[in-house]
């Protein structure tokens, strides 16, 4: 559904002043698509979208709209070909907001003449879609930042480009204006238009571009469908974020839940935990246990269960089985030799049956120091097995505990960082 | 503020049409020999058919006309011009002073004032010529020096532009040791007046003034999308640098004509400019000719009670635009600008 190859950097470095922010930069954004930026704050993502309208610097390579090089395009020409909604809207002077919106005629109105019909159509058609057509008469100094940045849209509309360039477009909007604005940007793609869109929300970014590129450390990554690009390693190496990845269950979009900072992970090492759970019940204390400095294994966990996706997006070790599928002998040996290896276990409240009880199991057996979540009792649907290797665990010593935070204090005697 | 909708440009523009020959009139009416309405329509009318009699005649069409028409274009100049600086500057307290191109067309002025005799022809022709050129190295120099490190923005353009502004006002003050016979005559100048208004004086500016009116009035819109900051203007399709060298030069062309022949008159380009936009919202295509209406009008009747309130002493019309001016500045000042 793509087309024509509307704006293209070739081999592009951009920044400003003598400094260069990002080098070799190659993007070619077609007809119908909507092309993301994302990357963290100061990466280059508005330096690349700048350089288009020379607001920044393109030092080496090129920047070419449909198919002719930015530097053979007089300002004027390159106004009517490409609309930008700024991060900024500066109006201090008092014009009603139609003026406002009339001023994206400039680029067609030649030197002495009067707009026309033909710009008031195109004006009021702006505004329609960008749903200001309410606050025509308003003085622009006077409206809130939400109602100048869907002015601005209507301006950049008004000029009628083919190509869109966007930087943060819904960064003053609420809810409502926010999908109104990126619904919109959606049709206008979907009409033939090409845009490019610096997001900061992840979530957005993945619901509404076709394609994404990250900007990072300097450079321009390829742009990819979002499902290729927002992934728990690129969170966790551009952003040094550990992050869920998964599924919206509404949009079906790639949706993501930041879980820990990087650096807000203690440094010092205590020792390594094994940690038994399943269906979210576990997902707390693991996320806990990796930020106090734990390094943090995981019995066996069906693919796609939530302890398993915070289990991926930590880094924690387990044994991965498909999604309803018992544990079998293989993965039963991984999670003893996890155990194995740890200082501690913990049993956290999980239902157990035929399919997990063996992880129960492991950890009764393993030799290791046990903390248990809870009572058994309601929780064992293996026919007895759960309850006996509990009432094991107990006699072998295993200490009970009512709570995550319990378990915290009990895992400090063999917290190796404890002098 | 909110736009006062009831209120259009075309009305607001013949309005001050009007206002204007109606000040041009009450200027040559006034002054020490007061003149019938009737006496005047007869002397031009006779002037006209080129059958000038009298003292009367000689008074209204070789002394009252050419300071009217003189006191006209001065204000429309500086008007105009501070209308082009306030829009380039996104700044209601910009004027031809701001830049420094007063002070530069001042000190052409006042070299060219100093070199050559008394009520020649030379001297009217070299004053002008001085003081354009005066402005005209100023604006480059302010631009270049704002520009040293790298965007031609606005904080640096002010910044050189005062320090400029400074540097040559002593210069001309250094000069004024060196002109003792002259002093006199560059004294009255620099506080700014119109008493040596002649016909020679309204050709010696008129084509500047008119080449800078048409000039200026051809970029209302561009001056519009100024007001919308230098990015903006850009992604609509100014090419920024180029036409902020371009308007500053007119407005320097501007103000050249207005100091060329009445010294430095304060007020004028920063008051007429505000009080329009506040009547008339910032449209550039109803400020640019309601500036230059209102500032013609504004000047003529400033002349006029500095001719009037003592006579049959004059006072400098720069005085009278300052006493004026003052107390609006500080108004502005107070009022936070706020309602620009």
């Amino acid at each position: 559904m793509t087309g024509a190859t509307l704006l293209r950097y070739r081999a592009a470095a951009v920044g400003y002043g003598s400094e260069n922010v990002v080098r070799q930069a190659e993007l070619s954004v077609h007809a119908g698509e909507v092309v993301g930026l994302i990357g963290p704050n100061g990466a280059g993502k508005s330096t690349l979208l700048r350089a288009v309208t020379g607001d920044s610097v393109l030092f080496s390579g090129s920047i070419e709209l449909g198919g002719r090089s930015l530097s053979t395009i007089s300002t004027l020409e390159r106004a009517a070909l490409v609309g930008v909604v700024p991060q900024q809207v500066i109006a201090e002077f008092s014009f009603p907001a139609r003026e406002f919106v009339e001023m994206g005629r400039h680029p067609h109105l030649p030197r002495f003449s009067r707009p026309g019909p033909a710009d008031a159509a195109a004006v009021e058609r702006a505004m329609a879609l960008t749903d200001t057509t309410h606050l025509a008469e308003k003085p622009v100094d006077a409206l809130s930042g939400g109602d100048l940045q869907r002015l601005a849209f209507a301006q950049a509309l008004a000029t009628e480009p083919s190509v869109l360039l966007l930087d943060e477009p819904v960064s003053h909007l609420d809810l409502n204006h926010r999908m109104q604005v990126l619904d919109l940007t959606r049709q206008l793609a979907d009409e033939g238009m090409a845009v490019l869109a610096v997001f900061h929300d992840l979530d957005l970014a993945a619901r509404y571009a076709d394609r994404i590129a990250v900007v990072a450390g300097g450079a321009l990554s390829a742009a990819e469908p979002p499902i290729r690009i927002i992934t728990t390693d690129t969170l966790r190496t551009v952003f040094g974020v550990r992050a869920v990845v998964g599924t919206d269950p509404v949009t079906g979009s790639v949706s993501v839940t930041p879980v820990l900072r990087d650096g807000a992970v203690a440094v010092r090492d205590r020792g390594r935990v094994h940690v038994v759970g399943g269906s979210g019940v576990a997902a707390p204390l693991m996320r806990r246990l990796v930020l106090a400095g734990w390094t943090v294994s995981a019995g066996a966990l069906n693919a796609g269960d939530a302890d398993a996706m915070l289990a991926d997006a930590l880094g924690v070790e387990y044994p991965r089985i498909p999604p309803f599928a018992p544990m079998d002998s293989a993965s039963a040996i991984h999670a003893a030799q996890l155990a194995d290896k740890a200082s501690a276990i913990v049993v956290c409240e999980v239902p157990f049956g035929h399919g997990n009880v063996d992880n129960l199991l492991v950890a009764v057996r393993a030799g290791r120091p046990l903390v248990l979540v809870g009572d058994i009792a309601g929780r064992d649907f293996a026919g007895g097995a759960a309850q006996s290797y509990w009432t094991e665990a107990l006699a072998a010593g295993a200490r009970q505990v009512a709570d995550t935070d319990e378990v915290l204090d009990a895992l400090a005697q063999w917290d190796n960082a404890v002098v | 503020m909110t736009i006062r909708r009831d209120i259009r440009p075309g009305t607001v523009i013949a309005a001050l049409g009007l206002a204007l020959l109606g000040a041009l009139l009450a200027g040559i009416a006034f002054g020490a020999v007061p003149v019938a309405p009737g006496d005047i329509v007869g002397a031009l009318s006779r002037a006209l058919a080129g059958r000038s009699t009298g003292m009367i005649d000689t008074l209204v069409t070789q002394v009252r006309l050419p300071r009217v028409v003189l006191a006209a274009i001065v204000g429309a100049a500086l008007a105009g011009a501070g209308a082009i600086y306030q829009a380039l500057f996104r700044n209601p307290l910009a004027d031809p002073y701001i830049l420094g191109v007063s002070s530069g067309a001042g000190l052409g002025a006042m070299i060219a004032l100093t070199l050559t005799a008394q009520t020649t022809a030379v001297r009217y022709g070299a004053v002008p010529a001085a003081a354009f050129a005066g402005a005209l190295l100023t604006m480059l120099l302010v631009t270049r020096l704002a520009a040293w490190r790298g965007r031609l923005d606005t904080a640096s353009l002010l910044l050189a532009g005062v320090a400029i502004s400074y540097t040559l006002a002593a210069l001309t003050s250094f000069l004024m040791v060196f002109a003792r016979e002259q002093m006199a005559a560059v004294v009255f100048w620099m506080m700014g007046g119109l008493s040596a208004a002649s016909w020679p004086y309204v050709a010696m500016i008129a084509p500047m003034f008119a080449v800078g009116a048409v000039l200026a009035m051809a970029f209302p819109r561009e001056l519009n999308l100024m007001l919308l900051g230098d990015e903006r203007a850009g992604h609509l399709g100014v090419d920024v640098k180029r036409f902020k060298l371009y308007a500053l030069a007119v407005a320097s062309l501007l103000t050249a004509a207005a100091v060329a022949v009445a010294g430095l008159i304060g007020f004028v380009g920063l008051m007429v400019p505000h009080g329009v936009r506040l009547l008339l919202g910032p449209d550039h295509r109803a400020l640019l000719p309601a500036s230059l209406l209102g500032g013609a009008t504004v000047l003529v009747l400033a002349d006029l009670i500095a001719r009037v309130v003592l006579a049959p002493v004059e006072i400098p019309v720069g005085i009278v635009t300052a006493l004026i001016g003052g107390p609006f500045f500080v108004w502005l000042l107070v009022s936070g600008g706020r309602s620009r």
